[in-house]
């Protein structure tokens, strides 16, 4: 049985990278404009988004410090690492070759 | 970078856990504050907005369990992941890690005791400040062949050295004896080091109270001067720091206190209770007597080979002056010998030492061998197990790690058993030590020792770790997880093994079999006395100072030997200057025979002792021509000597011929008429061969007695002894009491110490290699079950089936029987200084200890074999 997650599972990295790169975030903010911007299309489950924002950061993507915020108190803000730059744009570049292949198939199906 | 900043993140997380925890509360606390205000926001209430938040987040702590998996994946995690794992294979397989954890035990704790004796004996430097500057100084010459290194310096030697050398930062020569302290209490003879005021400084060493000796000490008729072991300090004056600048009576003669030694303080090898000021007449011509031995700090910068160089001009400075000397330094190729003072200290135990390293080494690699057996039957069953989880996903590399961290965990298991086994067996060797096993007391398990067990178990896990490795088929997978019988490679390291056991263990056999023999051709030699047993000895000195006159002494000698004779049970008493095997009263002297000398030469060196009638019959040495001393030739004229057998034959060739003939010391003192020819005496030491003996019947105020009593040693006979020669002079003191097979013993005891651990280190090994043997069969006749069986069930006969296996233990064991008699005769050479009576290439010790191997490497076989042979066809075959 597919868990909802397992729908964003390859593309919840690609979004908080890219959502990441305009600037540093905190957690909340990378929810809302994710949100936001894909027109409430898609809505991150913060089930999934802090174990993911963790993992990336584990793996040297992310770097993250306690930082004074928009909400009135330190929050844990994000940014993208040099590594995490790179790994943005393999993750891009992947996602355009799959997205680009899938409608093709869509296309002349 | 990436690298970097991975590690660093999740060394962090691993120790700044409850950190990381607190954080990631936070973190998600300010997620739910902002969907609490959202949904404020949109009109709900505090409460009814704070659940809204929670069901929007969801499971909170599924979450946050979620981040912190993220931390995990991550090296000292798995690693602790996998030691547990490992302890608890280690804890669950008991049949197979306490054979092996009682192995790795036996030998690791047997190496950190031997390792911790050699590190306190040969390696760890001397206990005093930059040891490596510290030099010994003595000469080397050669007495008629025989290379002497140790030859001591005369006191004007010393003199011209003091002054001349460049090379010395501190210099000073020092002589052990033996004094009486008389005054308060029951005259005490205690040990003493004589020195000069440079030794001290050049060990660098303070005393603990008081100063050291100055030169102003060493003029003679000035006050003398002592300096007080804190032993003897606290043992005789309770540790009175008063009794500095104290008058202390030593040899009848007062002595002021001017010092007390620290209490951690050891004079090399020696082990005085008081330092003497050594004193000196400067500018006229000091003792002629070689019984100093110099110690000197070098100069910065200098080394020993300079400093040779430096001595040898200085030498022939001390030389120069006298025609003779330098004539006869000439003739005994007379050369200085500056060496590093560990020597000194260290002596000839170093060769003993290294022996039983290289034994405690085959030892420990026995030890590996027999658990890599071990580890490999043991691999080779979980074969499956490691496919099974391959096939489910797990990396090899997982698999290997884990096998490693198992060995390692095993070894570091069995190294902690093994250290505290050292620990108990260190102090039962401290105790136990031959006295002459120089540094004992310094004999401890330090941090060095520790960390040599802590390599040790490394090195070993790793070794057997790495078979492990090897033999669990993690290269060829798939091909073995269906747990086919072993293959032929898998058996030829087995067989290989075992073959490495079998010699090892015959190695070690062969050196402590050459010993045993050694002991028993020791035991053979008629030393020159008899019941050494029954032979009670006693030192007496009677000092000038207090009886000036010869005469007086002679007869007060005459007097106490007379009462000691006395004694009811005494069957026979006498004196001489130096009982046999009483090395620290030797001397050598230049003996002339008449018509046999050449005239112009300096005559070869002999031992001398003075000595009184009746001594050869305490001593049970038998006279071979002539007649004993009378009390008679003491006194009156003409001199006579009594000479060895091994002098006389040497001279005239039979012992009869030398009565008559005419000695003398030297080249120009009186002669003496031989009168008797007695029995050769190992006066050396059992091992050594009799030296060429002259006894005159002179007077000297040092003497040994020897009585021969059936009762010797008891309490009742010393008390009588002390009594009778009270009768006589109530002042004088009792020293070295004791029997002559004290003394016997002590020239035994370099030997048998390393009798005793060698024996031990062959015994293991040829335990260790006995478990070896066993093990490799009767995992072979497991594994052979089912052929076996079917062997037997189409009509194989038992007997057939036992001597199958009998044949594969017999070539193997044949097999490193051959390779180990071969490396046997290869290493036996390095142990020929041990060896007495009896070649390196023994062939006595070979064979049998060839038959001794074969004999327990058979009986290993025979039990496998024998339940192969009694397998039951069925029961096999339906057991699978």
């Amino acid at each position: 049985m597919p868990k909802p997650s397992d729908l964003l599972q390859g593309t919840l990295d690609l979004l908080i990278l890219k959502t990441i790169a305009t600037g540093p975030l905190h957690g909340w903010a990378v929810a809302k404009r994710i949100q936001v911007l894909s027109g409430d299309v898609l809505a991150v489950g913060q089930g999934s988004l802090y174990p993911a924002l963790h993992r990336l950061e584990q793996q040297g993507w992310l770097r993250a410090e306690w930082k004074d915020s928009d909400l009135g108190r330190p929050a844990k803000v994000y940014s993208l690492t040099r590594a995490g730059k790179k790994q943005l744009d393999r993750e891009l570049d992947s996602w355009n070759r799959l997205s680009s292949a899938v409608q093709l198939l869509i296309e002349t199906a | 970078m990436r690298v970097y900043r991975v590690f660093m993140h999740r060394l962090r997380s691993i120790f700044r856990k409850s950190r990381a925890d607190a954080d990631l509360q936070h973190e998600i606390e300010i997620h739910l504050e902002q969907l609490v205000k959202e949904a404020v926001a949109s009109g709900l209430n505090e409460s009814e907005a704070r659940m809204m938040a929670r069901r929007r987040f969801g499971p909170l702590e599924k979450t946050k369990e979620e981040c912190r998996d993220t931390r995990r994946v991550n090296v000292i995690d798995s690693f602790r992941r996998d030691v547990r794992y490992a302890l608890r294979m280690i804890w669950i397989k008991r049949s197979f890690s306490v054979p092996a954890l009682l192995t790795l035990a036996l030998g690791i704790g047997a190496n950190i005791a031997i390792f911790s004796v050699v590190d306190a004996v040969l390696i760890r430097s001397l206990p005093y400040t930059e040891p490596e500057k510290l030099v010994g100084v003595s000469n080397s010459a050669v007495f008629s062949g025989q290379v002497v290194n140790d030859w001591p310096l005369t006191l004007d030697m010393y003199a011209v050295y003091e002054e001349q050398a460049r090379s010395f930062a501190d210099f000073g020569v020092w002589t052990a004896g033996a004094a009486a302290v008389t005054g308060a209490g029951d005259p005490e003879e205690v040990a003493t080091v004589t020195m000069t005021h440079g030794v001290l400084p050049a060990l660098g060493v303070q005393p603990y109270l008081g100063r050291w000796f100055s030169g102003a000490d060493e003029v003679p008729g000035a006050q003398k001067a002592v300096i007080l072991s804190n032993k003897y300090w606290q043992r005789r004056f309770g540790g009175n720091p008063r009794l500095l600048g104290q008058l202390v009576r030593i040899d009848f003669v007062p002595y002021q206190v001017v010092g007390v030694m620290p209490r951690s303080f050891e004079f090399l090898n020696v082990d005085p209770d008081v330092f003497l000021a050594q004193s000196i007449a400067k500018g006229a011509p000091g003792s002629r007597d070689a019984d100093n031995f110099g110690v000197a700090r070098l100069k910065p910068g200098v080394s020993v080979d300079q400093a040779n160089q430096d001595i040898a001009r200085v030498l022939s400075i001390w030389a120069g002056g006298s025609t003779p000397w330098r004539q006869a330094f000439e003739e005994l190729r007379v050369k200085p010998n500056v060496h590093p003072l560990k020597q000194d200290v260290v002596g000839d135990v170093g060769a003993v030492l290294k022996i039983l390293m290289g034994a405690l080494v085959i030892v420990l690699l026995l030890v590996c061998a027999n658990v890599a057996n071990l580890v490999q039957v043991r691999a080779q069953a979980r074969r499956e197990e490691f496919a099974i989880r391959t096939a489910l996903g797990a990396g090899r590399g997982q698999i290997a790690r884990q096998l490693i961290v198992e060995s390692l965990a095993l070894a570091t298991l069995g190294g902690a058993a093994g250290l505290g086994l050292a620990f108990a067996a260190l102090r039962v060797l401290v105790t136990h030590a031959p006295a002459a096993l120089p540094r004992v007391r310094e004999i401890s398990l330090d941090s060095t020792s520790i960390l040599f067990a802590l390599a040790c178990s490394l090195l070993s896990g790793m070794l057997f770790g790495f078979i492990a490795l090897l033999k669990s088929g993690l290269s060829d997978r798939l091909r073995h997880a269906r747990g086919a019988t072993p293959s032929a490679e898998q058996l030829h390291a087995q067989n290989a093994l075992v073959v490495a056991q079998v010699a090892l263990a015959l190695v070690l056999l062969v050196g402590a079999g050459l010993l045993v023999r050694s002991f028993i051709a020791l035991s053979a030699v008629k030393p020159g006395f008899t019941h050494p047993d029954q032979i009670q000895t006693i030192r007496l000195f009677i000092p000038e100072a207090q009886i000036p006159e010869p005469e007086r002494v002679a007869q007060m000698q005459a007097d106490i030997l007379h009462e000691l004779a006395a004694i009811p049970g005494v069957t026979a008493a006498g004196f001489a200057t130096a009982l046999p095997l009483e090395l620290e009263h030797h001397n050598g002297n230049p003996v002339s025979v008449e018509g046999k000398t050449p005239v112009d030469r300096m005559p070869p060196n002999r031992t001398i002792k003075s000595i009184s009638p009746g001594l050869f019959a305490a001593l049970g040495t038998r006279l071979i021509a002539g007649r004993d001393f009378a009390w008679s030739d003491l006194v009156s004229p003409p001199r006579v000597a009594i000479i060895s057998e091994n002098m006389a034959r040497e001279n005239w060739g039979d012992p009869q011929d030398a009565l008559g003939k005419r000695i003398r010391i030297g080249t120009d003192g009186p002669w003496s008429v031989i009168v008797g020819v007695a029995e050769n005496v190992c006066d050396d030491g059992v091992d050594r061969p009799a030296p060429a003996l002259v006894y005159f019947p002179r007077v000297r105020r040092s003497v040994s007695f020897a009585l021969r009593s059936s009762r010797a040693r008891t309490e009742g006979l010393l008390k009588e002894i002390t009594r009778k020669i009270h009768i006589v002079d109530s002042s004088l003191p009792l020293a070295n009491v004791r029997t002559l097979s004290d003394l016997y013993r002590l020239t035994m005891e370099r030997r048998s110490f390393a009798l005793v651990l060698l024996g031990i280190a062959a015994g293991m090994a040829v335990t260790l290699s006995i478990i070896g043997v066993y093990g490799v069969l009767a995992y072979a006749v497991a594994q052979r079950r089912k052929e076996i069986s079917i062997r037997v069930a189409v009509g194989a006969e038992p007997r057939t089936i036992k001597a199958l296996f009998l044949r594969q233990g017999l070539i193997l064991t044949c097999l490193g029987g051959a390779i180990g008699l071969v490396s046997a005769r290869v290493v036996s050479h390095w142990m020929s200084s041990l060896l007495f009576g009896v070649t390196p290439t023994d062939p006595l010790t070979f064979g049998l200890s060839g038959a001794v191997i074969l004999a327990a490497a058979l009986a290993a076989t025979y039990v496998p074999s024998r339940r192969a042979a009694s397998l039951n066809p069925i029961e096999a075959l339906h057991s699978d």
